[in-house]
C-alpha cells in the first residue's frame, strides 16, 4: 500500500493542481505537502527495512506477453525511492524563490514526473519499468520546451529524440528477452534474471540495453544532448534531470545489464570502463574551461557519473557500493549546486562566471554556505562525498592500479574546477554592485541540505547498509560465472 | 452475409432518401443501418461456415474487421452532418458511396477466393474514385480523383493479370487450392512466383506500400477531409485485411518474403523521411498513414513461410493496429477540419496554434491522439507497434526490426512537432467553433484509444 501511495499521491497532486489551476502560492503548497507526504513514506520504508527484497503486488495486466503488474523494491530500489523522495520538496521548494512560469502548471508537470520516477524504481517488471521510464520524460518534456532558455526548441527536441532512441533500444531489448523466457512468457525481473543466454547473444544484447541507460546517465560518446539540456532547462527541470533522472541509468545499469546479461557484461566490462573514465576526465578538463556556470555544474555532473558507472563495472564489491551510494551523494550535490546557481541568475542576471566575483564581502552567508557545498563536490573527508570516493577509488585500484590512476586525476581535476569556481564567483576585488546575501528562504533549503551532506557523510552506513546485501549477492552470481 | 446485404441495401435506400431531398435524416438512417448491421456481424461471431459456394468465410477475424470497419464509418458519418452542413453538395450519393464501399471492404475482408478479392477490390476503390473528386470546382480535388484512377486502374491491371496467372496453374480461383498446390510443388517456379507477386502488389497499392505510394499524399491533399478520414481509416483496413488473407493462405514463398522484407524497408524509410519534411498536415497524415503500412507490413512478413492459418497473432495484430491506428486518424482529422475552419482554410501544421488556450480539453485529446500515432506508452499506438516488434522479433527479422525501432523514433519526431503546434499561443486571436456532436466524438476517440492502451484485451480477441 505504502508504494502505490507513493505513485499515487504525485499523481492526485497533480491532477488536482491542472484541474483547479490554484493561485501560485496555493499551487506551491499543494505540491510542496504532497513531495513532503511522499518524503514521510519513503523515511518510513526505509525505517521498517529488514533487509529483505519486498514484492507488494503482483497483478496480471497482459500475460501472454509477459506484462504484469508487479511492484516492490530491494535495497537498491529503496535507494533510489529514497533518493527521489528526499530530493523533491527542494525541488519543489525551489519554486518558492526562483519561479518559472504558471505555478500550477509546473508543479504539476514537477509531480507527474515525481510519481513516473517513483514507478520506474518500484518496478518489477521490465515492461512496467519502460513504461514509467518514458513516462517520466514527457512533463520533463514539456517543462523544457515551455519554460526553458536560448534555443529551447532545438535543444529539448534533441534531448528527446536521445533518450526516445534508447527508450525503443531497451523496448526492443525487453521484448527480445522476454521472448527467450519459457512459456508462458514472463518480463519479470525475476524471470528474466533467470535466463541464461548464450554468450554470443549477450554479446549484442549488451549494447542494445546499454545504449538506454548510457544516454541516460550520459557517459561518453552519448552525451553530448546533456550540456546545452542542462544549461536551458529551468533550474528545477535541471535538478530533476540531474540528480533523479541521471541515476534511472545507473540503476538501470544494476537492475538490467549485471542480471540478464552477466556474460556481455563482463566481455565489455574494460571498454565500458574505459569509455567512462575518458568522458570522465574529458569532462572534467572542460568544465574547468567554461565561463557559464550552469554548464560548468553540467560538465561536473557527466564527471561525476563517468566515474560512478567505470566503478559499477569493476565488479568488485567496493566499487558496486561506492558507486550505488554515490548516486545518492551526487543527487543531493546536484541539487544544492543548480540551486546556488539559481540563485546567483538572479542576483547578476545570467550564468555567466565573467559577471561574478569579488561578491564575498557583500554575501558573507552564502559565501559560507557555497564554501561547505563545494568542500562536499570535491569530496572533503566528513562531507557525503568522502566515502562514495574511497569505495570507488578502491573498487578501480583492486581491478587495476593504473586505472585507479584516473581516479586519482579525476579527484584533483574536481577539485581544481570547483576550487575555481568558488574563486570567480566570489574572490577577488571587490565590486561596487548590490547584491543581496542569502535571505530566509535561501538558509531554509541550503542548510537542511548541507545537514544532509554531513550526516551521511558522518553515518554513510545509513545508506550504504541499503546496499550490502544485494551486491552480495551480485558478486556471488558474478563469482559463479567464473 | 446478412450484414453485407444490409449495407447494400442501405446504400440504395440512403440514395433514394436523397432525391426526396430530406438531407437532415441521412446521416441519422446510415448510422442506424450500420450498427444494425455491426449488431448482426456480432450474432455471426461463432459461426464460420462459408458462404456463396465458398467464396466467402466470415471466420473471427473477418466478423472483426467488419465491426471495425463498420464502427468507424459510424464515426466518420457522425462527423458528416457538421462537414457537410455548409456545403451545397449532393449529401446523399456521399455517404451511399461510401457504404459501397464499405460492402468492397467486407468483401476483402472474407474473401476465400480470388474473384472475390478481385470483386471487393473494385467494389471499395470506384466509389473512392467519385468521393475523391467530390469538390468538383476544387483543381486539387480533381486532380487527386484522376490521379487515383489512373494509378488505381494500373494497379488493378496488375492484380488481375496475377489472379490469371494463379488460375492458369491451379485451374481455381479457390485460395485453398492454391495453398494446396504451394504444397505439392516446393520447387521454384517463375509463374507462381510472378502471379503472386503482382497480387501482392495490387494489393500492396492501395495499401500504399512504396513504391507504390505516389497517389496517397496528392489524394489525401486533394480529396474533401471527410473522405480522406475514410480512405484512411476504413480503406487502409480492408486493404491490410485483404493482405492479411492472401498471405495468411498462400504462406509466399522465401523469394517474395525478401521482396517484401525489401518493401517493409523501403516504406518505413521513404515514409517517415518525407513525413519530416511535410508542413501541410494531410499530406503529413498521409506519409505518416505510409509508414504505418510499413510497420504491418512488418507484421505481414511474420506469416510468410507456413501454410495456411498460421497467423491468427498476425491477424490480431493487424486488426489492433488497423483500428486503433483509424481511432486516432478519425479524432485528428475532427480536429483538423475545427481548426482549418478557425483559420480560414490553411492547412499547414500550425493552424493548430492556440488550441490550448482555447479549447483545452480538445488540445489535451489532440495531444493523446498523436501519442498514440507515435507510439507512446498507454496508448493503444504503443501496444500496436509493440505487437508488430514481438510478432518481428518471434519470427527471427531482427534487423528489419531494429531499423524499424529507428524509423519508429523519426516517427516520435514529426508528431511532436504537431503536438507543440497544440500548445503554442496564436500570432492574432482564433476563435474554434466546435459542433457538440464533433467533441463528443473527439473524445469518444481519445478515451477509446487511452482504454485500449491500457487494457490491450479489452475487445477480446
Amino acid at each position: 500500500m505504502a508504494l502505490l501511495a507513493l505513485v499515487l499521491i504525485p499523481l492526485i497532486a497533480a491532477s488536482l493542481l491542472l484541474a483547479m489551476r490554484p493561485a501560485a502560492a496555493t499551487a506551491r503548497g499543494l505540491a510542496l505537502v504532497s513531495t513532503l507526504l511522499t518524503l514521510a513514506v519513503v523515511l518510513w520504508l526505509w525505517y521498517t527495512w529488514a533487509g529483505t527484497a519486498v514484492t507488494a503486488y503482483s497483478l496480471d495486466w497482459v500475460p501472454a506477453w509477459g506484462m504484469r503488474f508487479t511492484i516492490g523494491y530491494g535495497g537498491i530500489g529503496l535507494l533510489m525511492l529514497v533518493l527521489t523522495g528526499v530530493l523533491f520538496p527542494f525541488i519543489i521548494g525551489t519554486g518558492y524563490k526562483q519561479p518559472v512560469g504558471d505555478a500550477a502548471l509546473v508543479n504539476a508537470l514537477l509531480l507527474y514526473s515525481q510519481a513516473a520516477l517513483f514507478g520506474v524504481f518500484m518496478a518489477q517488471n521490465a515492461f512496467l519499468f519502460y513504461i514509467f521510464f518514458e513516462l517520466s520524460l514527457i512533463p520533463i518534456f514539456f517543462l523544457l520546451l515551455r519554460w526553458g532558455g536560448e534555443h529551447k526548441r532545438a535543444i529539448t527536441i534533441r534531448f528527446f529524440l536521445y533518450t526516445l532512441l534508447g527508450g525503443l533500444a531497451l523496448l526492443f531489448s525487453i521484448a527480445y528477452a522476454t521472448l527467450q523466457t519459457p512459456a508462458p512468457h514472463s518480463a519479470d525481473f525475476s524471470a528474466l534474471a533467470a535466463l541464461q543466454l548464450p554468450a554470443a547473444t549477450q554479446q549484442w544484447l549488451f549494447w542494445t540495453l546499454f545504449l538506454a541507460f548510457a544516454i541516460k546517465m550520459p557517459i561518453f560518446p552519448f552525451h553530448s544532448w546533456q550540456p546545452e539540456t542542462y544549461t536551458m532547462a529551468p533550474t528545477q527541470g535541471t535538478m530533476v534531470l540531474s540528480a533523479i533522472m541521471g541515476k534511472m541509468g545507473i540503476y538501470g545499469i544494476v537492475v538490467f545489464l549485471f542480471t540478464i546479461v552477466p556474460i556481455g557484461t563482463a566481455y565489455w566490462q574494460h571498454l565500458v570502463i574505459g569509455l567512462s573514465l575518458f568522458g570522465a576526465v574529458y569532462a572534467a578538463v572542460i568544465a574547468f574551461r567554461q565561463d557559464d556556470f550552469k554548464r560548468l555544474v553540467a560538465y561536473s555532473s557527466m564527471s561525476h557519473l563517468g566515474l560512478m558507472c567505470a566503478a559499477l563495472f569493476t565488479w568488485n564489491a567496493y566499487g558496486i557500493s561506492g558507486g550505488l551510494y554515490q548516486t545518492f551523494a551526487h543527487g543531493v550535490l546536484m541539487v544544492c549546486l543548480f540551486y546556488i546557481a539559481g540563485m546567483m541568475e538572479q542576483r547578476v542576471g545570467g550564468n555567466d562566471l565573467a559577471r561574478m566575483g569579488g561578491l564575498k564581502t557583500r554575501m558573507p552567508r552564502f559565501a559560507l554556505l557555497f564554501m561547505l557545498i563545494v568542500g562536499n563536490a570535491i569530496s572533503m573527508p566528513l562531507t557525503q562525498s568522502f566515502p562514495g570516493e574511497w569505495l570507488m577509488f578502491n573498487g578501480l585500484w583492486q581491478l587495476n592500479p593504473w586505472i585507479a590512476l584516473a581516479g586519482v586525476v579525476l579527484i584533483v581535476l574536481g577539485a581544481i574546477y570547483m576550487l575555481y569556481v568558488y574563486q570567480r564567483v566570489l574572490l577577488g576585488p571587490d565590486r561596487d554592485v548590490a547584491v543581496a546575501d542569502a535571505d530566509g528562504e535561501e538558509h531554509f533549503m541550503l542548510v537542511p541540505l548541507i545537514a544532509i551532506i554531513f550526516l551521511v557523510g558522518l553515518f554513510p552506513n545509513l545508506v550504504l547498509q541499503l546496499v550490502d546485501a544485494p551486491v552480495q549477492q551480485l558478486l556471488n552470481t558474478f563469482t559463479s560465472l567464473h | 452475409m446478412s450484414a453485407l446485404v444490409l449495407i447494400s441495401v442501405l446504400g440504395v435506400a440512403v440514395l433514394y432518401l436523397g432525391i426526396f431531398g430530406r438531407k437532415v435524416i441521412l446521416a441519422p438512417v446510415a448510422i442506424i443501418g450500420l450498427l444494425a448491421a455491426i449488431a448482426l456481424l456480432a450474432s455471426g461471431w461463432h459461426i464460420h461456415h462459408p458462404l456463396l459456394e465458398g467464396m466467402l468465410r466470415f471466420d473471427r477475424l473477418a466478423t472483426g474487421f467488419g465491426i471495425g470497419m463498420a464502427a468507424i464509418t459510424v464515426l466518420v458519418f457522425l462527423f458528416g452532418p457538421d462537414y457537410y452542413a455548409r456545403k451545397e453538395w449532393h449529401v446523399a450519393e456521399q455517404y451511399a458511396l461510401m457504404l459501397f464501399s464499405l460492402v468492397g471492404g467486407l468483401l476483402m475482408a472474407s474473401y476465400t477466393n480470388l474473384l472475390m478479392l478481385f470483386l471487393g477490390y473494385e467494389v471499395l476503390s470506384i466509389p473512392l474514385y467519385v468521393l475523391a473528386g467530390g469538390k468538383k470546382r476544387s483543381l486539387r480535388s480533381s486532380e487527386a480523383s484522376l490521379k487515383y484512377f489512373l494509378l488505381g486502374s494500373f494497379a488493378t491491371a496488375f492484380m488481375l493479370m496475377g489472379i490469371a496467372l494463379l488460375y492458369s496453374l491451379t485451374g481455381s480461383f479457390d485460395t485453398g487450392k492454391l495453398a494446396a498446390y504451394m504444397a505439392a510443388h516446393a520447387a521454384p517456379n517463375m509463374m507462381l512466383n510472378f502471379g503472386l507477386l503482382f497480387v501482392v502488389l495490387g494489393l500492396a497499392f492501395k495499401a500504399g506500400i512504396v513504391p507504390f505510394h505516389f497517389w496517397k499524399p496528392d489524394v489525401y491533399q486533394g480529396a474533401p477531409t471527410l473522405v480522406t478520414t475514410f480512405m484512411a481509416t476504413v480503406v487502409l483496413m480492408a486493404a491490410i485485411a485483404g493482405f492479411y488473407r492472401f498471405i495468411d493462405a498462400t504462406g509466399m514463398p522465401h523469394a517474395l518474403a525478401t521482396v517484401l522484407a525489401l518493401l517493409v524497408l523501403a516504406t518505413l524509410l521513404v515514409g517517415n523521411v518525407i513525413a519530416l519534411r511535410q508542413t501541410n498536415f494531410k499530406r503529413l497524415m498521409a506519409y505518416s498513414s505510409i509508414s504505418h503500412s510499413g510497420f504491418l507490413l512488418l507484421a505481414l512478413l511474420t506469416d510468410t513461410g507456413f501454410a495456411e492459418g498460421h497467423g491468427a497473432a498476425v491477424g490480431g495484430t493487424l486488426l489492433y493496429y488497423t483500428f486503433t491506428y483509424s481511432l486516432a486518424t478519425t479524432g485528428l482529422f475532427i480536429l483538423f477540419t475545427i481548426a482549418k475552419r478557425a483559420n480560414q482554410g490553411a492547412e499547414h501544421n500550425g493552424i493548430f496554434k492556440g488550441l490550448w488556450h482555447a479549447q483545452p480539453w480538445l488540445a489535451l485529446c489532440a495531444l493523446a491522439l498523436l501519442l498514440s500515432l507515435a507510439g507512446i506508452p498507454l496508448t493503444a499506438g504503443f501496444i500496436a507497434k509493440y505487437q508488430v516488434f514481438l510478432l518481428a522479433i518471434g519470427a527471427g527479422w531482427l534487423k528489419v526490426m531494429l531499423f524499424g525501432v529507428l524509423m519508429a523514433l523519426l516517427g516520435i519526431y514529426y508528431y511532436i512537432m504537431v503536438a507543440r503546434e497544440l500548445f503554442a499561443p496564436a500570432e492574432q486571436p482564433v476563435t474554434f467553433a466546435v459542433a457538440p456532436l464533433n467533441w463528443a466524438v473527439v473524445t469518444l476517440c481519445t478515451l477509446a484509444v487511452l482504454a485500449l492502451g491500457v487494457w490491450p484485451h479489452l475487445p477480446g480477441l
